[in-house]
């Protein structure tokens, strides 16, 4: 294998790691909390990407990505607070409720795609890209932009973590994750932390959106790909743990950019899967995961 | 009466816990609750703190009704539960859960204070500010969640068997702690199956069976251990 072969590996596999793990931090920061999958979270990216477009593309808004960027961002942490409103706050409280809003959540993200469909044309958009041009490493180049995702995600990251370990709200966020009863002891506002939850998850994947939207088309089932990844990496790296989530989601970016290389890109899905399943017989909590 | 739960019912779902069970807390006062595993004290505790919303009855703290507040204004009013056994945040270090145990509004702003208290009850809960709870011995646990307590800045504070399944030794250390902690004129309802920690610490005691009082004490009564041995075993039922 050649040098520029394996730079180019590398590049796509952390490109797909950093999408990776910005859609599984939110799936399992309500996984954590709530003990539920949000089956729309993949629609939260594809409409953080509508919305980046909207707001910044010149058959849009036309206001730039410097507007468009932030107001995808609040838009979509108000449309995360409305899912959680809609699809998942009457259910909550009811037996099986987990099971519930499986398919209320599937039901929203049909809706939300043919939404999409209908309101955005089936004419393929494209982002703009952040930063263009590229830079010489190893006598292989990369792209400006796929570089910027690789720094970006870790201090987004890096940022969600601290936020979890240093406020008030994010020992709130924990505490709801690592024992309910005990937190409402202790006098947090579950039912306030819940949408925040909901809030804080689909930010994360908006901004996936947008960094998927600068490198591919918007399509409305742009999502559905990473949604899938999400799970995987999900399970992979240990049902509710944010640091299993992160590693997970960069290893599986890895094995999937080595097998695309090997097998390629119909296959690569398949390899992600055993990887999945021999994961599943050896640890079956996943990499980090405590309980299931 | 701070304190006053009049004729509850409450349980989970179709199962009733609690049958019309009244009791009473005073100012200052420190009241004992014993009695079988699984008749209710729990359950009670529960329902005082809002866990569990009482079928009927009520409950009244302070004067004011909190039957149907939330947990986290109850605990904003200073009725505070250290709950029991495993109840700590597992992966979240000693400081990081008693921290949470300000949460509450009014507590939240004499977190260093209050922790200062717990250190100095606790020295050993000091010493291990950065471990994470779930690596914590039984009886250090049990540390965390009377200090979680604390730090909620309690009127009355309730305790859930702050002994249970402790060595001896360990044991001894907490009881220390109660008595010191009640030493402090805080009031206070504790649950516990040690009923020499009970007979040291509190003034009365309800005997709690079937999810009823079946057996109160009044103040200044004196309960030794046979009757209390005859109490389980039903032979001095009056």
């Amino acid at each position: 294998m050649s040098v520029d072969t394996l730079v180019a590996i590398l590049v796509s596999g952390f490109v797909a790691g950093s999408l990776y793990a910005l859609m599984a931090s939110g799936l399992s920061l309500v996984w954590g909390t709530l003990r539920m999958f949000n089956f729309a979270h993949g629609t939260l990216l594809m409409l953080g990407a509508y919305a980046a477009w909207y707001f910044s593309d010149s058959k849009g808004l036309d206001l730039g990505l410097s507007v468009g960027i932030p107001a995808a961002l609040i838009l979509l942490a108000l449309g995360g607070i409305l899912l959680y409103a809609l699809l998942v706050r009457p259910f909550i409280a009811r037996p099986g409720a987990d099971l519930v809003v499986i398919i209320t959540t599937l039901a929203g993200a049909s809706f939300l795609q043919n939404a999409a469909q209908e309101g955005f044309g089936p004419r393929y958009k494209q982002l703009d890209r952040v930063v263009k041009g590229q830079v010489e490493v190893l006598n292989t180049a990369i792209g400006l932009q796929e570089l910027l995702i690789i720094i970006l995600t870790p201090i987004v990251l890096l940022l969600l973590a601290l936020f979890l370990k240093r406020t008030k709200l994010g020992l709130a966020i924990r505490a709801v994750e690592q024992n309910h009863d005990s937190a409402l002891l202790a006098g947090v506002n579950v039912g306030r932390i819940y949408p925040l939850i909901f809030a804080v998850s689909a930010v994360l994947a908006a901004l996936a959106g947008i960094m998927l939207g600068g490198l591919f088309f918007i399509t409305p089932v742009m999502g559905s790909d990473p949604l899938l990844r999400a799970f995987i990496v999900v399970v992979f790296g240990g049902l509710g743990s944010l640091p299993g989530t992160i590693v997970g989601a960069y290893v599986i970016g890895i094995i999937e950019a080595i097998a695309v290389f090997v097998v390629g890109l119909y296959w690569a899905p398949v390899v992600l899967f055993i990887v999945l399943i021999l994961v599943m017989i050896l640890r079956p909590t996943g990499l980090m995961g405590g309980k299931v | 009466m701070p304190l006053n739960v009049d004729r509850v019912s409450a349980g989970y779902g179709k199962v009733v816990v609690l049958h019309d069970i009244s009791i009473a807390v005073g100012q200052g006062e420190h009241v004992g609750l014993f009695g079988p595993n699984g008749h209710g004290k729990t359950t009670l505790l529960r329902a005082i703190s809002g866990l569990i919303r009482p079928s009927s009855g009520s409950i009244t703290f302070d004067g004011a009704a909190i039957t149907t507040l939330a947990p986290r204004q109850i605990v904003d009013r200073g009725l505070v539960q250290s709950p029991q056994g495993n109840t700590l945040f597992p992966r979240m270090t000693v400081l990081e859960n008693l921290t949470l145990g300000a949460y509450a509004g009014r507590a939240w702003g004499k977190r260093r204070e209050s922790l200062a208290r717990v250190f100095a009850l606790f020295p050993k809960l000091a010493q291990r500010q950065g471990q994470l709870a779930r690596t914590l011995s039984g009886g250090e646990r049990q540390m965390v969640s009377v200090g979680m307590a604390l730090m909620g800045a309690p009127s009355l504070l309730m305790l859930d068997e702050p002994t249970l399944g402790l060595a001896p030794k360990i044991k001894d250390e907490l009881a220390e702690a109660i008595s010191a902690i009640a030493a402090t004129g805080v009031t206070m309802l504790v649950v516990d199956q040690d009923i020499e920690l009970l007979l040291g610490v509190c003034q009365r005691l309800y005997y709690i069976e079937n999810g009823r009082v079946s057996l109160e004490t009044r103040e200044g009564e004196r309960i030794d251990r046979q009757q209390i041995l005859e109490m389980y075993f039903g032979t001095a039922q009056r």
